[in-house]
């Protein structure tokens, strides 16, 4: 049969045959799509859960990466198809194929459609080739007749399709289902500008890995540094610390202080600024001083991120020069000064501060000079050198200088924190120092009253010396006894004022004389006091100027002149007594301005009678409800059953137990640094994928206390 | 003021220390240090003591203690006194014990003996406290510290030094305080009672009214709270 194209077109064998072929290869097609579909969503489940850095499911890589391997997929499939299906010849093989009942085949159709297929439509053929070909055109529309084509195709779509289409399904259904529908986030994110990826979009995909980077304050010139995909950075307080990831921003973000002290209730954990750019998002804080622990979570995946923050420590000064406290004779000369100074940032100044106090009793001045200050510049550690020109500085005697040497960094802080030296203290000697001894200071406003009353007396007693001649003799009497009684009140005051001094009683007169056989330091004979001889052996001598003596001695003065004037006012003669009573008001005087010296040394030993003054008290007062207090819990104790707990959840979750470990050993750095170290090299462990076994009993051994020593030669457990 | 009667007064004081159990009795302790006259009151230790005994039923030891800042025997003494004239620097060791002190519970009663704003002991020790412990802020008047024993309406008892016009010439309304946990951890004053105080306890009987009473509170706050 010789045909052309349009003929053959119109031939119902061979558009049998190119319906068939048609139908096969569309078929195979979409067995490519689907196989490609299904490869795209296998490949993003499983960047999902290898969480490769940069092929996230929702980046850009992740995206390319899960594309190239769908299109190849579904290139290969469709190349097979090509390869097997995509001619007439196969077409016609394949209908053959589906004879049914099957049986030997005849192969008829096959070779008529070779036969067209391969000729030229303008040839004409031999008659016994077109012999042939009406035979076999016969016997190749018998075997058509003989074949359910629907039926076969029917089959052959549901075999080819089934599997891919069910394969496509469980992966996208594994995609959509397990993991929050994760083709439609790739499209939401791509589809959509950053900004706008809600937080219902974001719950969708888990966290995965994130970079951290830390930029050091400015004033330091610490270089930024990235440190990757961690879950604890050590950083410096101030540090700029910012965390980036791939897609959406996490649902929620919370930190806290994870020391418990006064330092880290005060501090107050900020809002991190989020910002999303080209599908990654970032976080970013100002660490603080303390420990803090930030939690992110999307998706389902909580990750911890511990930041080991530790603050820039003040200066640490040491004074050399001069090594110790001294006293100086006389203020003269240069007095070299020298300081060791480091820090673990910087160094930006140095300098001496000498605080001079001047006075004594309880008045004193200071002043504050600043001395050899030094720019240092941001150096690591220093010496400080300057001297002290004694001379320059105009020191009295008593003036006591205290020298510190002072340090301060680069940190910006206003109120920064001063590093500090051990202070040195020289004193310039008094020159009668020597001569002195401790005593009780004495409360002025008994000596005032009896030195007013005294005064008085004395006015009065002129005033009747001055009336005395107008007066008849019984009113001078009168009027002059009842001065001297008042002068014998004052001098009993006095006589008080100095057996309280000396012996500690308050009053002695009445019951006291020489040779009683008590010691109180006085004398009283014949209305008289005077200083025993053990009181002033060696001080009076001596100038004077004892405070024992410079204090009672012008009381006793006083006291004895008082009873000179007493008895003259008593025999009512003023003008006898006015002389005594200007010595007694002159004793006083001295009295008042002795100096009353505060010197170190044992304090006055005062034991009171406990029993006797019990509740002798006139005023009562009331015991406020006491707060009842909570029982502090053990802290090992607790600490202890953290670890027990972590080494436990090691077996199911060990990047829980790991996160746990570090929160722990954040928790525990400052007090209990043994432990802390303990848990770092736990950690270390861990990470290295080791044996964790040693890393909790040794952390557990640092928690109770147990101490193993090294075993020696002479152990019987280490062989030999 | 409280009517309540000393037998009662006298319960409360034993039960401040607990019944029942062996009772260490109160040591009135006064902090020795390095730099300074830290003994320049010497007779305050016993005066307090004395209106303790006065006052309360707290078992207190008739003789006060020289605590040397830099030893860790200060732990024994829930109250710590302070004082002195000069200028005030801790060494290294004792701003650590004292660091050490004050976390684990005492409280440092710090008073100025020269009643002087600017003076140079009120200057140094506000700045040693505060690298010891931290900030001192104002005591409210209305503190537990002014009613847990004798009742102080206006806060702190003004001292005859501040009315004479002595040192800063001031009459300082309230006491200045570190507080940890809502617990006084140091006390800071500017009212010299180390002068008000520093007297033999048998002068008492020329007062009308004693004016060491608050140090009664000051003792009971340390042990109660």
């Amino acid at each position: 049969m010789n045909t052309s194209p349009s003929m053959m077109s119109r031939d119902p064998v061979w558009r049998t045959v190119e319906r068939v072929r048609r139908r096969l290869r569309g078929v195979l097609l979409l067995r490519s799509v689907l196989t490609g579909c299904a490869c795209l969503s296998v490949i993003t489940v499983l960047l999902w859960h290898l969480q490769v850095p940069g092929l996230a499911p929702d980046s850009a890589g992740g995206r390319v990466v899960a594309l190239a391997g769908g299109l190849l997929a579904a290139a290969l499939v469709a190349r097979h198809a090509q390869r097997v299906f995509f001619d007439s010849a196969r077409a016609a093989l394949w209908i053959e194929e589906q004879q049914q009942p099957a049986g030997p085949s005849s192969f008829a159709l096959v070779t008529w459609v070779e036969q067209q297929a391969s000729r030229v439509p303008t040839l004409r053929d031999s008659v016994s080739a077109t012999d042939t070909a009406g035979w076999l055109y016969d016997r190749a529309n018998a075997q058509l007749a003989r074949t359910d084509i629907a039926g076969a195709l029917w089959r052959s779509t549901r075999r080819q399709l089934l599997g891919p289409a069910l394969f496509a399904s469980g992966a996208l259904a594994l995609v959509l289902v397990s993991r929050s529908h994760g083709i439609a986030v790739v499209v939401s994110a791509a589809s959509r500008p950053a900004s706008l990826v809600a937080p219902e979009v974001s719950r969708l995909l888990p966290l995965g890995v994130w970079d951290v980077h830390v930029t050091p304050p400015s004033y330091t010139g610490l270089p930024a540094r990235t440190v990757g995909d961690v879950h604890t950075v050590r950083v410096l307080g101030g540090s700029v610390l910012r965390v980036t990831g791939d897609g959406p921003l996490p649902d929620s973000v919370s930190g806290r202080a994870v020391r418990d002290d006064s330092l880290a209730q005060r501090t107050r954990v900020a809002a991190p600024m989020q910002t999303m750019e080209n599908g990654r998002w970032t976080l970013q804080w100002v660490a603080a001083e303390v420990p803090m622990e930030f939690r992110m979570t999307r998706g389902g995946r909580t990750r911890l991120l511990l930041l080991d923050a530790y603050a820039d420590s003040v200066p640490a000064v040491t004074l050399d020069l001069p090594a110790r406290d001294t006293v100086l004779r006389v203020a003269a000369g240069r007095f070299p000064l020298r300081a060791s100074v480091r820090d673990d940032i910087g160094l930006q100044s140095a300098r001496f501060e000498l605080i001079v106090s001047s006075g004594e009793g309880e008045r004193f001045t200071a002043r504050t000079v600043m001395v050899g200050e030094q720019r240092l510049n941001g150096a690591r550690s220093a010496t400080l050198s300057a001297a002290l020109d004694l001379t320059a500085m105009q020191l009295g005697p008593g003036d006591i200088v205290h020298l510190r040497a002072m340090a301060r960094d680069a940190h910006p802080q206003s109120a920064r924190e001063y590093g500090l030296s051990d202070t040195r203290s020289f004193r310039i000697a008094r020159a009668a120092e020597y001569d002195s001894v401790a005593v009780e200071p004495a409360p002025p406003p008994e000596v005032d009253k009896s030195l007013l009353s005294q005064r008085m007396v004395l006015l009065l007693t002129e005033k009747l010396q001055q009336r005395r001649p107008r007066m008849v003799r019984g009113d001078v009497v009168t009027e002059s006894s009842r001065l001297a009684r008042d002068q014998a009140r004052l001098r009993q005051s006095v006589g008080d004022v100095v057996f309280q001094r000396l012996s500690g009683e308050s009053s002695a007169e009445h019951s006291h004389y020489a040779g009683d056989g008590h010691e109180h330091g006085v004398d009283l004979a014949g209305g008289k006091l005077s200083l025993s001889a053990k009181v002033t052996d060696g001080m009076v001598e001596e100038g004077n100027d004892s405070p024992v003596i410079a204090i009672n001695q012008p009381l006793l003065e006083a006291y004895n002149a008082m009873w000179d004037a007493g008895r003259e006012l008593e025999v009512g003669d003023p003008a006898a007594a006015i002389p005594h009573m200007k010595l007694a008001l002159a004793a006083l005087e001295r009295a008042r301005a002795a100096s009353r010296l505060y010197l170190r040394g044992k304090p006055p030993t005062v034991i009171v009678d406990v029993a006797k003054i019990r509740m002798a008290g006139k005023d009562t007062g009331v015991v406020s409800t006491r707060r009842a207090r909570d029982l502090v819990p053990s802290r090992d104790a607790a600490r202890d059953a953290r670890v027990v707990a972590a080494a436990q959840l090691v077996a199911r979750d060990a990047e829980a137990a790991r996160d746990s470990i570090a929160v722990l050993r954040l928790e525990v750095v400052a007090d209990a640094p043994a432990l802390a170290a303990a848990l770092d090299a736990l950690l270390q462990t861990m990470a290295r994928g080791g044996d964790v076994t040693d890393g909790f009993v040794r952390a557990r051994r640092v928690l109770g206390g147990v101490v193993r020593t090294e075993a020696g030669v002479w152990s019987r457990a280490v062989p030999p | 003021m409280s009517t309540m009667s000393h037998g009662t007064a006298a319960s409360h004081g034993a039960a401040v220390c607990g019944l029942g159990t062996r009772v260490e009795p109160f040591v009135f302790a006064t902090a020795q240090y390095e730099s300074g006259d830290w003994d320049s009151a010497p007779m305050v230790p016993a005066n307090v003591i004395d209106s303790i005994a006065r006052y309360t039923t707290i078992p207190v030891r008739p003789q006060g203690v020289v605590a040397s800042l830099s030893s860790e025997a200060i732990f024994q003494y829930p109250l710590l006194y302070l004082t002195g004239h000069l200028p005030v620097r801790f060494t290294t060791r004792e701003a650590e014990v004292l660091r050490t002190y004050l976390a684990r519970g005492g409280l440092l009663f710090v008073d100025d003996h020269n009643h002087d704003v600017d003076g140079a002991f009120h200057k140094t020790v506000r700045e040693e406290i505060r690298r010891v412990a931290g900030p001192l802020v104002p005591l409210p008047n209305s503190h537990e510290l002014y009613r847990c024993f004798f009742v102080f309406e206006n806060g702190p008892p003004t001292t005859s030094h501040e009315m004479n016009g002595w040192g800063d010439n001031l009459v300082h309304e309230q006491l200045d305080a570190v507080l940890r946990d809502g617990r006084i951890v140091v006390l800071y004053s500017n009212k010299d009672y180390s002068s008000e105080w520093s007297f033999h306890p048998d002068n008492k009987r020329f007062l009308s009214v004693d004016n060491t009473k608050f140090a009664v509170n000051l003792v009971v706050y340390a042990l109660t709270r």
